[in-house]
C-alpha cells in the first residue's frame, strides 16, 4: 500500500517596518538590551490605546501581492485570548474573521503552484526564556507586525516543504518587507502534515510541528514527520491530532504540551483598532511599488543566465535588482515597476551574462559580500566594463580586477574606463601597434630559434612567442591578436 | 443557556484564577444572570443588519511609521512588576 503525504503550511514574517504594529518603539530588536524597545503600550498598562502603524498596511499589501493574493478592501482586527507570560494584555491582536489578504498561490521553481488560503496582519509575542524553577520573559518582540501566511494543503514531498519555505523567503525579501533573517527568526514556518493511502478521498489525521526556523529543518522534520505516520499506518494504529516540537539534533519530532490545553481563544472584535478600508487607488498605489519579483527574474533571464547559478544569485534580491537595471537601462519607460512585456534587449545581454558571472565567481565568495552587497557599482560602470570585455579592451582576469576595483573606496567614483586606465589593464587590440611590438621581439636574438622551430612545424612554441610579446607589451596586448599576428608573420 | 460549573471552572483556569469553592456558586448565578440579560437580545430581527465591530463609526485610524520618545523607560516599567531579573520579568517557571 503506498501512502501519499498532504501538507499545508503557516508561516509567520516578521515584518520590518522602523516602529511596531501598535506602538511607537523600535521594532529592530537585534542586539539590543532585553525589554529596551517597549513602551506602556506594550506592556498593556490600563488605559493603554493601540494605534494602528499605517507602514504595516502597505506592507502586507506588497508581501499579498508578491504571492499573487487578492487584497481585501476591508478587513479588521479580532482579539485572540490566552493566558501566557509572552503576551501581558492576556489576548493577541489578529485578524481572525477578516484578513487583509486573500487567496492567491506561489509558484515553485519546479512549476508546482502552492495555492495561498490568506493571510494576515498580527502582533508577534515576547520572548520567553526558561530556567530551572523560573521563567524570564523579554518584551522587545511583542508586537513586531507579522504577516502570517496560510497555505492550502498543496504539498506532497519534503523536498517542496523546503522548496516552498524558500521561495517563500525570497518573495518576502525581494518584496523588502522583512530582514529575511532567519537565525533571528525573522521567518517561522509551523508544518502540518499528514498521510493517507494512494487514491483516499479523506486525508490522514494530521500533526503540526510548530516553530521551524530554517528551509532544511522544516524539510527534515517533514521528512521525519512522513516516515513516522506511515510506520503507524501501516502498523494498523492512529496518528493522534497533536502538535509536536522538531529536534535539529536528534532529527526527530516529539509531542509538546500546548500553551492552551483546550484551544478555546475567545476571539472578539478589537474594540481599539478600527477597521481598515482601502481604495482601490490606495491598493493599486502600493501594488504597483512591489519590485520585479523571482519568477520574472527567471522568465527574464532564462536563456542568458544558466539556470543553478540565477537560482543561487535570486537569494540575493540587491544582485538581481543591479541585473534587472541593467536589463532596463535601455529600456525607457519600462524601467520601474512590473511589466509582462519586460525583455531584454539584445545589446545588455552580454553585460547580464558576465555580471552574473562576476557576481557568482568574485562577490559572493568574498568575506566582505554583505558591506558589498548594500553598495553595488551602478548599472552605467557594469555596463561599461562589459563593453570593454567584449571588445577585448580588458581580458577575462583583467575584467574580474576592474569589477573589484568599482568596490574600492578610493576608486569607485572615477568610472570603469578611467580604473582601467589607471590600473593599466587595457589590452593594445590596436593591430598596426601591436605588429610594431611584435617585431621588436621578432628582432630579438633570443627569439630566432623559436621562429626556426615553429617554421618547422613545430606548433608549441607559439606559446613561448606571444608571451615574449606579451612581456614586451608588459601584458596589455591582446594574446589572440598577437597569435594572429605572429602566424601571418612566420608563414 | 446554562451555565454549568464546569464552565466557570473552565474559564478560571484559562484565565489562569483560582476560584474558592463559594465564589464558583456565585459566579454561576451571577454569569448566568447576565446572559439572560443579553438574551433578550435574541427577540430582535437582525437578518437585514450589518454586523457591527465598533461603535465609533471610525476607519483607517492609522500612524506614521517613526519612532518616539517613551514617557516610561525599562526602568520605570520593570519597577511595575513584582519581580526582576537581569532587565527581565521574572515569572513562575511555565510549561
Amino acid at each position: 500500500m503506498k501512502y501519499i503525504p498532504t501538507i499545508g503550511i503557516e508561516c509567520h514574517v516578521q515584518l520590518c517596518t522602523k516602529t511596531k504594529l501598535f506602538s511607537e518603539v523600535d521594532n529592530d530588536a537585534r542586539g539590543k538590551e532585553p525589554n529596551s524597545c517597549v513602551s506602556p503600550v506594550d506592556y498593556a498598562l490600563p488605559g493603554m490605546l493601540p494605534r494602528l502603524n499605517g507602514e504595516a498596511i502597505k506592507y502586507a499589501i506588497r508581501a499579498g501581492r508578491a504571492m499573487n493574493c487578492e487584497i481585501n478592501a476591508s478587513s479588521r482586527f479580532d482579539r485572540k485570548h490566552y493566558f501566557y507570560p509572552d503576551s501581558p494584555k492576556g489576548y493577541q491582536i489578529t485578524q481572525f474573521y477578516h484578513p487583509i489578504i486573500g487567496e492567491g498561490y506561489v509558484e515553485l521553481p519546479s512549476g508546482t503552484r502552492v495555492r495561498i488560503e490568506h493571510a494576515h496582519l498580527e502582533g508577534d509575542a515576547g520572548k520567553l526564556t526558561h530556567f530551572k524553577d523560573y521563567s524570564l520573559v523579554d518584551l522587545n518582540r511583542v508586537d513586531t507586525p507579522l504577516i502570517e501566511i496560510v497555505s492550502m494543503p498543496d504539498i506532497h514531498s519534503a523536498k517542496d516543504v523546503h522548496d516552498y519555505c524558500k521561495e517563500l523567503w525570497r518573495l518576502m525579501c525581494h518584496a523588502g518587507v522583512t530582514n529575511g533573517d532567519l537565525y533571528n527568526g525573522n521567518m517561522r514556518f509551523d508544518v502540518n502534515v499528514s498521510v493517507a493511502e494512494e487514491g483516499s478521498e479523506k486525508l490522514g489525521t494530521r500533526a503540526e510541528i510548530k516553530n521551524l526556523n530554517s528551509f532544511r529543518s522544516a524539510e527534515r522534520a517533514a521528512e521525519f514527520e512522513i516516515k513516522r505516520q506511515t510506520k503507524l499506518l501501516e502498523a494498523g494504529e492512529k496518528v493522534k491530532q497533536e502538535t509536536r516540537g522538531w529536534d535539529d539534533a536528534t532529527g526527530k519530532t516529539s509531542p509538546q504540551r500546548s500553551k492552551e490545553e483546550a484551544k478555546d481563544y475567545r476571539y472578539m472584535p478589537e474594540p481599539d483598532i478600527p477597521p481598515i478600508n482601502l481604495t482601490k487607488e490606495f491598493i493599486d498605489t502600493e501594488s504597483a511599488k512591489l519590485p520585479l519579483m523571482p519568477m520574472d527574474y527567471r522568465n527574464l533571464f532564462h536563456d542568458i543566465i544558466k539556470e543553478d547559478v540565477l537560482e543561487v544569485l535570486l537569494d540575493y534580491p540587491q544582485l538581481m535588482n543591479k541585473l534587472g537595471e541593467i536589463a532596463l537601462s535601455s529600456h525607457l519607460g519600462h524601467t520601474q515597476g512590473r511589466s509582462a512585456e519586460l525583455m531584454v534587449l539584445d545589446g545588455t545581454t552580454s553585460a547580464i551574462s558576465l555580471t552574473s558571472n562576476l557576481f557568482t565567481s568574485v562577490l559572493l565568495a568574498e568575506e566582505k559580500s554583505v558591506e558589498y552587497l548594500n553598495d553595488l557599482p551602478s548599472a552605467k560602470d557594469l555596463n561599461e566594463l562589459a563593453e570593454m570585455n567584449e571588445k577585448k579592451e580588458l581580458s577575462s582576469t583583467a575584467t574580474k580586477e576592474v569589477f573589484l576595483h568599482l568596490f574600492d573606496p578610493q576608486m569607485k567614483g572615477r568610472g570603469t574606463k578611467q580604473i582601467a586606465k589607471e590600473l593599466g589593464l587595457i589590452q593594445e587590440n590596436d593591430l598596426g601597434a601591436l605588429e610594431k611590438i611584435v617585431d621588436i621581439v621578432l628582432a630579438k636574438p633570443e627569439t630566432q630559434k623559436a621562429q626556426i622551430d615553429f617554421k618547422a612545424g613545430e606548433e608549441k612554441v607559439i606559446g613561448f612567442l606571444v608571451g615574449q610579446v606579451m612581456k614586451e607589451s608588459h601584458g596589455k596586448a591582446n594574446p589572440s591578436s598577437v597569435q594572429e599576428i605572429l602566424r601571418k608573420k612566420l608563414k | 443557556m446554562d451555565i454549568k460549573r464546569e464552565d466557570i471552572i473552565h474559564l478560571a483556569e484559562l484565565s489562569n484564577f483560582s476560584l474558592p469553592e463559594k465564589e464558583i456558586k456565585s459566579l454561576q448565578t451571577d454569569l448566568q444572570g447576565i446572559i439572560r440579560y443579553i438574551s433578550q437580545l435574541d427577540e430582535l430581527k437582525v437578518d437585514d443588519v450589518e454586523p457591527t465591530y465598533q461603535v465609533f463609526e471610525m476607519e483607517n485610524v492609522w500612524r506614521e511609521d517613526e519612532i518616539l520618545p517613551q514617557e516610561a523607560d525599562r526602568e520605570a516599567l520593570l519597577a511595575l512588576t513584582k519581580e526582576e531579573k537581569d532587565n527581565q520579568i521574572k515569572v513562575p517557571k511555565v510549561l
